[in-house]
């Protein structure tokens, strides 16, 4: 639930107020981050309103939703031997994961290894809610997620009940998330991109 | 240059000792990810042979599909950074795009603090190249950058000749990335999206 609240809190005070704690926190900062914050005010007090309407909103158990793409972020450490592992499958599918086009719901996907090969990002853009979004992966990919997760420390499987758990345990809810087109889901693309050929194409015929 | 090289060394070996190697590699997995390697093999020896196209350099740092890149940043908060960075996310509501429509080659953007507020993950997907990128985040949105960076220790400034130093120094290279369409910027995706509007609209006058 921590994450449908990130802004609560603050959901009463008005901008003003907001901005005016925002410059007391930066009177300590850094002087350029101070002629920054300044000269961006004005147009973050506009910000600040719309924001106030079109916030970021919950992508249910946990991670942030933007229109109808939401974020997930799990950091966890690597089981002894995980790394090279998990390096050696990467390499063989030359860094390109394209079993994720099978889940059908993923934007984009990436795997970082951090802090000398002890721990492990996993981040995905996804559409609409966690709890659907875990299960297309268990569904669709089962094979493929246990080959990657079983790198990492006290993975339970994907078919195990207690796969979600292990995955909130790790996820770390963004703060800050932008989408360039939260109205699109993968699906819509797909969809848009096939209209426009056909448009296309129509209007080579009537062109000649 | 790390990412130039990723595949390369691989890349003479024929796929069945690549697979070998990973059964040796797998011989210590837990006993799960043995089990779903194997299930895992036949699709994976196609897809290795098929060869999905491999992910390439996004330019200086970083990884790239097609016409989409990532990069991922990792950096120490200075003192008080974490919470000035927090009080003015939330300002926003957790909402970046007023801001992040103005680079106009941003797909997504995540902010997410971790191990104890000491450490911020900062991740994106975005078009072509990573010169290109940074010089459109300096050109577009200074102010912005300079009020979030300056939570990040040591950070020099956007303006400061060394900022893209800084920026490369605490980049990590992804060594897996995946994207649902590497061959649509996001301003392709923009023109698509209006196309499929128009097209809706056109066949609502048409069926009436």
């Amino acid at each position: 639930m921590a994450t449908q609240t990130p802004t609560r809190p603050e959901q009463d005070q008005s901008v003003e107020q907001k901005v005016q704690q925002v410059r007391k926190l930066y009177s300590d900062a850094p002087e350029l981050a101070k002629k920054a914050l300044e000269n961006a005010l004005p147009g973050l007090m506009s910000q600040a309103a719309e924001a106030q309407a079109s916030q970021s909103e919950g992508a249910g158990r946990i991670g942030i939703r933007l229109g109808t793409i939401s974020e997930l972020t799990v950091i966890a450490p690597f089981a002894p031997g995980g790394a090279q592992r998990l390096r050696a499958i990467l390499r063989l599918l030359h860094g390109n994961f394209s079993a994720g086009t099978k889940v059908g719901t993923l934007h984009n996907m990436r795997f970082v290894f951090l802090d000398n090969d002890t721990k492990f990002l996993f981040a995905t853009a996804y559409d609409g809610q966690w709890d659907p979004y875990i299960e297309d992966f268990a569904t669709k990919i089962p094979d493929e997620m246990d080959i990657i997760f079983s790198a990492f420390q006290g993975w339970p499987g994907i078919r195990s009940p207690k796969v979600k758990d292990w995955i909130v345990e790790h996820q770390i809810p963004a703060e800050g998330w932008f989408v360039a087109y939260p109205d699109l889901t993968v699906a819509e693309t797909g969809r848009v991109k096939r209209v426009a050929k056909a448009v296309e194409e129509f209007l080579d015929k009537v062109g000649n | 240059m790390a990412t130039q090289t990723l595949t390369k060394p691989q890349q003479s070996q024929n796929v069945e000792q690549k697979i070998q190697q990973f059964r040796e590699l797998f011989a210590d997995a837990p006993e799960l990810g043995k089990k779903a390697l194997e299930n895992a093999l036949h699709e994976l020896k196609s897809q290795a042979s098929d060869l999905p196209p491999p992910v390439e350099s996004a330019g200086r740092v970083g990884a790239r599909l097609g016409k989409v890149s990532e990069l991922t940043i990792i950096v120490p908060l200075a003192p008080g950074g974490a919470k000035r960075l927090r009080a003015f996310l939330r300002l926003l509501g957790g909402n970046l795009s007023q801001g992040a429509d103005k680079v106009g080659t941003l797909h997504t953007m995540r902010f997410v603090f971790f191990d104890n507020d000491t450490r911020l993950l900062f991740a994106t997907a975005f078009d072509g190249d990573w010169d290109a990128y940074i010089d459109d985040f300096v050109a577009k949105i200074p102010d912005y950058l300079d009020v979030i960076d300056s939570a990040w220790e040591g950070w020099p400034g956007i303006r400061s000749p060394g900022a893209k130093d800084y920026l490369i120094k605490h980049q990590i290279t992804a060594e897996g990335w995946y994207v649902a369409y590497p061959d649509l910027t996001v301003a392709e995706i923009k023109r698509l999206q209006r196309i499929g509007k128009a097209v809706d609209e056109f066949l609502d006058k048409v069926g009436t």
